[in-house]
């Protein structure tokens, strides 16, 4: 599987909040805890679309600590 | 909701990325124009005497100007980004998707930022140059060709007159595209300095305005007006709006399209406000 290029990674930011993005490596996922968004990364390319991105569910904001757990 | 079109945008951004990924899987032939334009402002860059070892291509279709450009104005990386993963996957790594209108780079990421042909999509012109002089470093450039002014003139009387006639009225069917005038105030207002703004006039020779607006569309360039409101258009209009334009062809039976291509050159200012 293409990773993500090092260097993109190092200037991407959520493009709704502009603030920085966490990278899960197995879910090839950038998420943006602030925006409560995941966006996806396939074959390698990021894809920096609100309509494309994720969910983040409410367990997985209070595991990433955007929220206090319920 | 989310990517919900704003109610007032001119250009449903949705349509719009559906429109080049369409044109992504049948790319090439109908390139001309951003090769001839992608062209023009790699000889710009050339007559700039410094180097940019990170740059951006805005609307990168699939690496035209990457291809072009090939290391040349000092350029290490160039990301190349697109708001169609298919246009993205053809051009060279690094590759993203994105919109020109939500920018997903850190302040200060680039040292040049160019674009061909694509500004003119941008609902909110203001904002994206904001985000532009943002992501650009101190005295970084902004080297970007759009369609402006009097681009497509003819199409658009046609479009009109057509609609005049099969629907009863007129709506928008070609993009209106920015006064090549207000634009070097849009870029002061959005933070850059000492911009210039010069203009081409490209015209381009076709046997029926059907081949044009097949071209347009190999372009990514049907407008997303036009996608909208497809279930609505007839097929009737469109061949009455090819009629309208086929009756002004010349004494060869040629018609001219005419395109306004504006360059940008701007700076980003050294201190950053």
């Amino acid at each position: 599987m293409a990773d993500i290029d090092p260097k993109l990674l190092e200037i991407l930011v959520c493009p709704l909040t502009k603030a920085p993005l966490r990278y899960d490596r197995d879910k090839q996922e950038l998420i943006s805890i602030e925006a409560g968004l995941a966006y996806p990364i396939r074959d390698g390319i990021p894809i920096m679309l609100v309509d494309e991105a994720r969910r983040l569910d409410d367990a997985e904001e209070a595991r990433l600590g955007a929220k206090p757990a319920p | 909701m989310l990517g919900s079109a704003h109610p007032l945008d001119l250009f449903d951004r949705r349509a719009l990325r559906r429109f080049r990924e369409r044109a992504a899987r049948h790319w090439g032939g109908a390139d001309f124009l951003v090769a001839d334009v992608a062209e023009r402002l790699a000889d710009r860059l050339d007559d700039v005497q410094r180097r940019f070892p990170v740059a951006l291509d805005l609307g990168c279709r699939g690496g035209v100007l990457a291809r072009l450009l090939n290391g040349r104005g000092g350029i290490e990386t160039l990301v190349q980004m697109d708001p169609a993963d298919g246009f993205a996957r053809r051009a060279p790594a690094p590759r993203v998707v994105a919109e020109a209108e939500l920018l997903p780079f850190k302040p200060a990421a680039f040292d040049l930022i160019l674009s061909v042909l694509d500004l003119h999509h941008v609902n909110d012109l203001p904002g994206a140059l904001v985000q532009i002089r943002r992501a650009l470093k101190p005295d970084g450039l902004l080297l970007a060709a759009l369609f402006a002014g009097e681009t497509l003139t003819g199409l658009r009387r046609a479009w009109m007159e057509a609609e005049l006639v099969e629907q009863g009225g007129a709506g928008s069917r070609v993009s209106p595209f920015a006064d090549p005038r207000d634009l070097g105030a849009l870029l002061q207002r959005a933070g850059f300095a000492a911009p210039v703004i010069d203009s081409d006039a490209l015209e381009v020779s076709y046997d029926s305005a059907f081949n044009l607006m097949r071209d347009l569309r190999a372009m990514g360039e049907g407008n997303a007006l036009v996608e909208r409101a497809r279930n609505f258009t007839r097929r009737a209009t469109m061949l009455r709006a090819v009629e309208f334009y086929d009756a002004g062809a010349d004494a060869t039976g040629r018609i001219t399209a005419r395109f306004e291509v504006v360059t940008l050159t701007a700076w980003a200012p050294l201190e950053t406000r």
